[in-house]
């Protein structure tokens, strides 16, 4: 049964994704664009989660690098410091920001507004400086090395075509499953707390309680896209997991579109194809430098906020409904007409 | 003991930056709600500015008043084209907005003046001065009486003139305010002036002691979001106090701990007071709650 008003996940936008990425390998075959759509289906991970934090929950963040480094770190402590299996690792790599982000869900509940998106900022910013400081276990500012490849079934998935598909694998579970909790009970709840957090209580839903748990998992998205980073990457260090990672992590979901899990993922593409075409152009031009880069992040989130305030993929995705709904309208006026 | 008095005077020199820097989120924000995270950029801007004025000879005090109306102009100009516009957005976008804005100026500064830390001259003559075991530059001791002045001026400002008593209105009741024939809108961009001027004289203090750079916004922007956070928006007297607080257990911190850490063991400080007091330390239990 199909009621008015709800909305189910669209199976069929799924399955033509994958098969995008299934056939993408074979039509791009330049090892430097693998490589970036792999870093891609990484961020897009992230944005997703943290999508699912702004979109539904209404909460913002400013370290979500934050649970990105916990994941990459606590995944290459254990493989390559302890001999750990990168398998095994995994679940912990997710527990550990699922853990920290309850902890801080927990102690900073009473914060909201300004003060909760100050609260995210200082987590991410003394995630990073432990992270350079605490060299006993990190290695510091210069990073991190030897950290073994991921292995399945005696098969080395190693950094190319293998790990792209790893990656997007993941990406597609995460898209599932989040499209479903999206399209679940919770997530009208959730989007009822975004609305109105007194309204919502009001009715009778627990919001602190939703908040919590949309926190947690979005830290621990960003966990497994630490430790995908990690097992793609030699070595990591402390750069990737800056303030500044945490506002491209922004750039994407607001660009795509905070209100929509689907938002998120385009969003991630399109900022990543900034990204390359920037790249490409300072190939060219000498004097485009990648600093651009930053000016042109800047610049999209400034008239996202001011033209699109929905985003990118909802507003178009409303032109495309209306668009089909005047057509299909027509047509049915046609042949009642014609039944006349 | 030496130690002591040194790692304090460094605290409150810092700290007095951090707090004219909290009062420039606290003016903009009592107005208009709005967080701008694009202030520690105004900062850049003030130290950067005065670098190419003074080299390209234009005299000191000169090139002091024209940094300042210069930075004054795009905060102004930044109220009108962009957050103007944006009116009725939530937080979280305006956030985003004003995080636009920075990242979107730090880029074109790093492409107008390089990414090379410049050297800018001190007001005066700078021999450090020996008190007591602890030396303190003359320029530091300027840092610390302008962040005065500037509390000084802005308490005669907002609570002794018309314009003031304005800005309040508009602050407590922008309705009303309309009524009494008040315009909002003015004071919105009378507040981003106001306060792109306060992140200007900022810079010209610090850039002696700082050596500015395309990329010194981020984090005195950040440290003065913390400041006012922690001495509780909206207010003027939290905002100093916040500042001063952070300068001092940043400096204690690097002293005494390790300097390293000194950014997170401030933050980590923040974090447990905010546990305490959620609002921050002056802020009524009332502010910033509901909004995002």
């Amino acid at each position: 049964m199909k009621l008015q008003g709800v909305q189910q996940t669209k199976w069929m936008g799924v399955l033509v994704f994958a098969l995008a990425i299934l056939v993408f390998p074979f039509i791009v075959t330049q090892s430097f664009y693998l490589t970036q759509a792999t870093f891609a289906g990484i961020y897009a991970i992230i944005a997703i989660g943290l999508g699912l934090l702004m979109g539904y929950a209404g909460q913002i963040s400013l370290g979500q690098a934050a649970f990105y480094g916990i994941g990459a770190y606590t995944t290459s402590v254990l493989t390559a410091t302890m001999g750990w299996s990168p398998w095994v690792s995994l679940p912990i790599a997710l527990l550990f920001p699922g853990l920290l982000a309850f902890i801080m869900g927990y102690t900073m509940s009473r914060l909201s507004g300004y003060y909760l998106a100050m609260a995210t900022l200082a987590l991410g910013i003394i995630v990073h400086t432990l992270l350079v400081e605490w060299r006993g276990v990190t290695k510091g500012a210069s990073g991190f090395f030897g950290i073994p490849q991921l292995n399945l079934f005696g098969y080395t998935i190693n950094q190319g075509i293998p790990y792209y598909y790893l990656v997007w694998f993941f990406v597609i579970i995460v898209l599932i499953l989040s499209l479903n909790i999206v399209h679940s009970r919770v997530g009208r709840a959730l989007r009822s707390i975004h609305d109105s957090e007194i309204a919502s209580s009001s009715m009778g839903v627990n919001t602190s309680k939703y908040k919590m748990q949309i926190f947690i998992l979005s830290a621990m998205f960003a966990g497994l896209a630490g430790w995908l980073f990690a097992h793609m990457s030699y070595s990591i260090s402390p750069a990737a997991f800056t303030f500044d990672a945490s506002i491209l992590f922004l750039a994407m979901v607001v660009l795509g579109g905070s209100g929509s899990v689907w938002g998120a993922l385009i969003g991630t593409l399109l900022i990543r194809m900034v990204g390359i075409v920037v790249h490409m152009l300072g190939e060219k031009f000498p004097f485009i430098t990648s600093d651009f880069e930053h000016v042109i992040y800047g610049l999209i989130l400034m008239l996202v906020v001011i033209f699109l305030p929905r985003g990118l993929f909802p507003t178009v995705a409303d032109w495309f409904d209306a668009l089909l709904t005047k057509r299909s309208s027509k047509k049915s006026m046609l042949k009642l007409a014609a039944k006349r | 003991m030496g130690d002591l008095l040194q790692f304090t005077l460094t605290g409150v020199t810092i700290g007095s930056i951090y707090a004219i820097v909290a009062l420039g989120f606290v003016t903009i924000y009592s107005v208009t709600k709005v967080i701008n995270l694009a202030q520690g950029e105004f900062v850049m801007l003030g130290g950067l500015t005065m670098y190419s004025l003074t080299s390209a000879g234009v005299p000191y005090l000169l090139g002091f008043v024209i940094t300042i109306i210069v930075v004054s102009i795009l905060g102004w100009i930044m109220e009108y084209l962009l957050i103007r516009r944006a009116k009725g957005a939530d937080p979280i976008s305006l956030i985003i907005l004003t995080i636009g804005t920075a990242i979107f100026i730090r880029g074109i500064a790093s492409v107008v003046w390089g990414k090379d830390q410049l050297r800018v001259a001190p007001f005066t003559e700078n021999t450090p001065v020996n008190i007591a075991n602890a030396t303190i530059t003359p320029q530091a001791i300027w840092v610390v009486v302008i962040m005065l002045l500037v509390v000084f001026l802005l308490y005669i400002l907002i609570d002794k003139t018309m314009v003031g008593k304005a800005f309040q209105a508009s602050s407590v009741n922008p309705l009303a305010a309309r009524l009494m024939g008040i315009s909002p809108k003015r004071m919105s961009s009378l507040s981003f002036t106001l306060s792109a001027a306060l992140g200007a004289l900022a810079g010209l203090a610090i850039a002696p002691i700082m050596f500015p750079s395309y990329d010194m916004g981020t984090m005195l922007g950040i440290k003065g979001f913390s400041a006012a956070i922690l001495g509780g928006l909206g207010s003027a007297p939290g905002a100093v106090i916040g500042g001063l607080l952070i300068g001092l257990l940043e400096s204690l911190g690097a002293g005494y701990i390790s300097s390293g850490m000194k950014d997170a063991i401030t933050f980590s400080a923040i974090l447990l007071i905010l546990l305490i007091r959620p609002s921050g330390i002056l802020g009524e239990k009332s502010v910033g709650k509901g909004g995002l």
